[in-house]
Order: structure tokens, then C-alpha cells, then sequence
């Protein structure tokens, strides 16, 4: 009975959770005309792909992917190598006056304004520096605001490293590096892992920061991009949710694969061993 | 010219947890710190390790001032407590690790791990990960890379105590030979006495960040400096009984039991017995002292039968008000 009702209650999550997935995949395969017939037209359409023969035919969306692709990727890559150290820093070194602690904070409470009141600000930097409308930019940008978050979760897997490690490893000859690199990382892979797939999802996602700090069709990425097919005079539901199937790809595909690690990572030092 | 301290002082937060402590190990010579938790026996070991920085002196080695050196360029070896094997790595290259990083070639860090796998019975295990090991296994990975490449001295920081009570006694063992062998100066941190005595050439009694008396087992335990190394080193401990302004000690192997009244002998009761199968340690409740004792192993008494003891003539140990040891006792 209490099995019955567990698996109803996951199912009815499930479907949820997957109905609106379900709609943009069979949206971005129907003809215009299926698209919004009542009543809808769940499984039997004429399927076809012409919107993402429109969407990435044309070149722009693939233009958009390609800009998303090495956009998550640079700012995640940046976030990581300026964070790790950091999160290494704060977790093994006792500064004077805890000074270790109070850094840590300071760094938090960048978190801690609404990303919006930093755009204006940040858009009168970037056209100073002629970064406005590049890709760079924008880069800098995501990694300054991943960089919070990767120094409070890379600190906690650090903390959860006995120290002895590192000593072991010191005292058998290597540099505090080479510790670092050859036994503490290691260990932390799973932590690393998820702090990363973290990072990348939010600057594969972001729409905000790109709406306004790019505005030209060469440094434009996915979200903005699906979103400037909301035009004047149409909607483009099937060339947007064909880019918008394509744009799911690679989140589930990196998730997937770094799944073991996820799971390990965000439970890791709330279950011993 | 083997491990000297000179003076060495260490404070955490304005406390002195190791106080201008002084002391040398030979070249070969086993050394160990003993103390109580906090006594400060770790700090010591670790400052000599290079783990942590002395405030105060000078810690040299084979001559040369190393007090300034980084771990790594010290070309010590430590065996830390909780072992620290390296958990992504197999045995094989957990103990090749010291080499590695040294740059050794691949063949000759082969050979080596080989051999000193060898040397401690490791060889079936080169594959295993040390989730795979026993506690015991574990224990002697972490020896064998320690004395894989030479170092000019080990470093031990209570490596024995997560054993159990069996396995103890003969790693104690294996570890004393290895050492002789090894002939290189070890500085061995532990609070548990039987292993002080058993594996020191020299103890180091610490108390407070201090040295309380630094001799051969044989002194320390003969000849303790004060009441305190009196009461902590021996097991069943010995008594100490203050009397006017001195105190006054005695093994419990120096005192005589009789069940009858004799002349000399003091009446007492018997607070309990524990057979020890080769011997029985009997507490007697004496006035408001209690006087521990060693009797043979066919002892009998029940609880709170009378008994009388004295203390064997010539075997007292004398301390004055402060607890430190009168020479000659008057």
C-alpha cells in the first residue's frame, strides 16, 4: 500500500517535471499548424524538421552554440583555477586575526547583493575597457560570479582532507604543490566535479548578463539568442524550442556523465567514508 | 652527531606548549618522547618534522642547523598515527610515492618498493588499495615507505596505538628490530609506557612542555627524577605516599604481603584483587590511603579480608616538598 502510493507520488512528480520537456521536444517536430491545434495533438503530429533545418540552417543558432560552448567553458575553466587555490588557501592556512575566516565572508557576500543592481556598473567597466559586446567580457563577468561559489564548496571538500595528507606527502619529499596536485586533488575529484558541472550550468543558462552586455549577433549566446526569436511581429515556437532542445544537450550529457561524481561530491562530508 | 634540540620553545596563543626543551639522539638511537595527552610529545615531534616552526632554538641534524628548512628538504621519514596512506593510490605506489617525486627512475623505484615490500611481507598486497588493508597492513605500509629511501631519521608519532591489543605487542617488536637494523636515529612519540620502556634506548618524560627527565628505561623507572615520572612510568604505578613535607614512593613489587599479622607489617584490607594469570596485583585500603601491590599469581583473598604489608627495606624512593628526587634520603 505504502509502495503503491510512493511509486504514484513519483510518477506524478515525474510528469511534472517532464511535461514541459516533453512539449518543447514535440513543438520544435511539429508543422506550425499542429503547434497550438486544440485539442493538442500530444503524440499523433506529422513530425517534421524543418525548424532546426531553420534554426541552425541559416547558421546563426549554431553561431549561438558555438559562443555558449567556449563562454561556459572559459568562465568555468577561470573560476576554477582562481578559486581552487583560493579555497586551498583559506581552508589550510590560519591567517592572523582570523583574517582567514573574514576573507572567506567578504568573499560570500559578493553573493549576497542581487545580480541586477551590478549590471550598470558592470556594463560602464566593460565599455571601458572595450570588452562590451565580446565574448571575453562576458567571460570575466560569469567567472566573477561563479568564483564565490567555487571557493565556499572547494573549501569544505579541502576541510574534509585530513591534513596529515599533505604532510605525509611533504615530508616524503614533494613541494606543497606537488601535494596539492598529487594527493589533494585526487581525492577532492568528485567535490571538483560538481563544483564544475555547477559552474558550467550557470553560464550555459545565464540570460540576464548576456541580454546586456552583448547585443551584436557575433558574441550572442543560446538563452539570448532562443529569446530574440520572440520578434515585433511573430513568435518562432519552432525554431525556439529546436534550439532549445539542442541547448538541454549538452547540460544532460556533461550531468550524466558526471553524475557518480555529482552525488558523491554534494553529499561528501555529510556521510563519512 | 646525530638529532640535537637546542632550547626549543613552542606557544600557541601566548601558551608555551613546549618549553625550552633540550635533548640528543645519537646516530641509531631510539628516543622516545613520553608524556600524557597535551604534554606537548607531538608538537615536539612535529616541530622536528618541520611541520611546525619553533619560536624559540634550534633543532639540528647530523651537525647542520635544519630549524629553517621546509619538510621536504629535512630527509626525515614520519609514521604518522592515523598511518596517512594515500587512499587513490595502490600500496605498490603509496610506498614508491617518496621515490617518485624524488625522481628516482622507474626501474630502481621498482627494485626498492620490491624490496622493502619483501622485507615486511607486503609483496601480495602491491595491488591493493589501502581501503583493502587491514589495520595491521595498513600499519606496515606506512613503515615500508618510510624506510624506503634512507632518510636520516624516522619520526613516529604514536604509530601503534589504532592496533589491537595483540597486534601491538608484535608490530612493537618488529618495529624494534627494524629500527636496530635500520640503525638510524628514531624519535618515537607515545603515551603508553609499556611501549616506551619496551622500545626506548632513551625516554624523554614529558610533562607541560617540559622534560621531566630525559634516561635509559632503566633509570627512569629506577631512578625517577620526580614524583611525577614516579607515578606515570609502571604499571601498576607506584605508590606515592606523602609523609610530613616529603613523599614517599615504592613499586608495588616492593611491597611484601603477608595474611598474618608479623612483626614490621602494617595491618590493611584487601580493596579488591586482579589475577593477572602470571601474577595478582592486590589494592589494600590502608587508613585513608590505598597501597597497591604484586603477589604471586596463586594469591587468594577475598574483599575486605585483613592483610598486612611492609615496604622492602632498601627500595624506597625519596621526594622532596616540590617532587623532586632526594638523593639521599634522611
Amino acid at each position: 500500500m505504502k509502495t503503491t502510493v510512493r511509486y504514484f507520488a513519483s510518477i506524478v512528480a515525474a510528469l511534472a517535471a517532464l511535461a514541459p520537456v516533453y512539449w518543447l521536444i514535440t513543438i520544435s517536430l511539429k508543422r506550425e499548424v499542429d503547434q497550438f491545434a486544440y485539442p493538442p495533438r500530444w503524440i499523433a503530429f506529422h513530425a517534421t524538421l524543418q525548424h532546426y533545418a531553420e534554426a541552425f540552417g541559416g547558421g546563426s543558432f549554431a553561431i549561438y552554440f558555438l559562443n555558449s560552448v567556449a563562454l561556459a567553458g572559459m568562465s568555468t575553466l577561470a573560476a576554477l583555477l582562481i578559486g581552487v587555490p583560493a579555497a586551498y588557501g583559506l581552508a589550510r592556512f590560519e591567517w592572523p586575526r582570523r583574517w582567514d575566516q573574514r576573507v572567506g565572508d567578504w568573499i560570500l557576500s559578493t553573493r549576497m547583493l542581487p545580480p541586477i543592481v551590478t549590471i550598470v556598473p558592470l556594463f560602464l567597466m566593460l565599455r571601458g575597457v572595450g570588452l562590451i559586446n565580446t565574448l571575453a567580457g562576458l567571460a570575466i563577468v560569469y567567472t566573477g560570479f561563479n568564483l564565490p561559489f567555487v571557493v565556499w564548496m572547494m573549501r569544505g571538500f579541502f576541510d574534509e582532507v585530513p591534513r596529515e595528507m599533505e604532510e605525509a606527502a611533504m615530508l616524503d619529499g614533494d613541494s606543497r604543490a606537488g601535494a596539492l596536485l598529487r594527493i589533494v586533488l585526487p581525492l577532492v575529484k568528485p567535490g571538483l566535479a560538481a563544483t564544475a558541472v555547477f559552474c558550467l550550468v550557470f553560464a550555459w543558462n545565464e540570460f540576464l548578463f548576456a541580454l546586456i552586455l552583448t547585443q551584436t549577433e557575433a558574441a550572442m549566446t543560446l538563452p539570448v539568442g532562443i529569446a530574440s526569436r520572440v520578434t515585433q511581429y511573430e513568435i518562432q515556437w519552432g525554431a525556439m524550442s529546436a534550439a532549445g532542445v539542442v541547448a538541454m544537450l549538452p547540460v544532460l550529457v556533461f550531468a550524466s556523465a558526471a553524475q557518480k561524481y555529482l552525488v558523491r561530491g554534494l553529499s561528501l562530508g555529510a556521510v563519512k567514508g | 652527531m646525530g638529532l640535537e634540540l637546542d632550547r626549543v620553545t613552542k606557544r600557541f596563543g601566548g601558551r608555551e606548549v613546549v618549553s625550552r626543551v633540550s635533548l640528543t639522539g645519537e646516530d641509531g638511537e631510539f628516543v622516545v618522547l613520553l608524556g600524557p595527552s597535551g604534554c606537548g610529545k607531538t608538537t615536539l615531534l612535529r616541530m622536528i618534522a618541520g611541520l611546525e616552526a619553533p619560536d624559540e632554538g634550534a633543532i639540528r641534524l647530523g651537525g647542520a642547523d635544519i630549524t629553517a628548512k621546509d619538510a621536504r628538504d629535512r630527509d626525515l621519514a614520519m609514521v604518522f598515527q592515523s598511518y596517512a596512506l594515500y587512499p587513490h593510490m595502490t600500496v605498490a605506489r603509496n610506498i614508491g610515492y617518496p621515490l617518485r617525486v624524488r625522481k628516482h627512475n622507474a626501474a630502481e623505484i621498482a627494485r626498492r618498493v620490491e624490496d622493502v615490500a619483501a622485507r615486511l611481507g607486503l609483496r601480495k598486497l602491491l595491488e591493493n588499495f589501502p581501503r583493502q588493508l587491514s589495520g595491521g597492513e595498513r600499519q606496515r605500509v606506512a613503515l615500508a615507505r618510510a624506510i624506503v629511501r634512507r632518510p636520516r631519521a624516522f619520526l613516529m608519532d604514536e604509530p601503534l596505538s589504532n592496533l589491537d591489543a595483540r597486534l601491538r605487542v608484535e608490530m612493537r617488536a618488529e618495529l624494534k628490530h627494524l629500527q636496530h637494523e635500520l640503525a638510524v636515529v628514531t624519535v618515537y612519540v607515545t603515551h603508553d609506557q609499556a611501549e616506551a620502556m619496551t622500545l626506548a634506548h632513551r625516554i624523554a618524560v614529558m610533562r607541560d612542555g617540559k622534560i621531566q627527565q630525559y634516561d635509559t628505561p632503566s633509570n627512569v623507572y629506577h631512578r625517577p627524577a620526580n614524583t611525577f615520572v614516579a607515578g606515570f612510568v609502571g604499571s601498576p604505578a607506584m605508590n606515592l605516599i606523602e609523609q610530613g613535607n616529603r613523599t614517599l614512593g615504592v613499586r608495588p613489587e616492593d611491597v611484601e604481603l603477608a595474611s598474618f599479622e608479623q612483626p614490621g607489617y602494617t595491618p590493611a584490607r584487601v580493596w579488591v584483587t586482579e589475577e593477572m594469570g602470571n601474577e595478582t596485583v592486590v589494592v589494600l585500603s590502608a587508613g585513608d590511603r590505598q597501597i597497591t601491590a604484586r603477589a604471586p599469581s596463586g594469591f587468594r583473598a577475598d574483599f575486605d579480608s585483613p592483610a598486612w604489608f611492609r615496604f622492602r627495606a632498601g627500595r624506597e624512593h625519596w621526594f622532596d616538598s616540590s617532587g623532586q628526587r632526594i638523593a639521599d634520603p634522611a
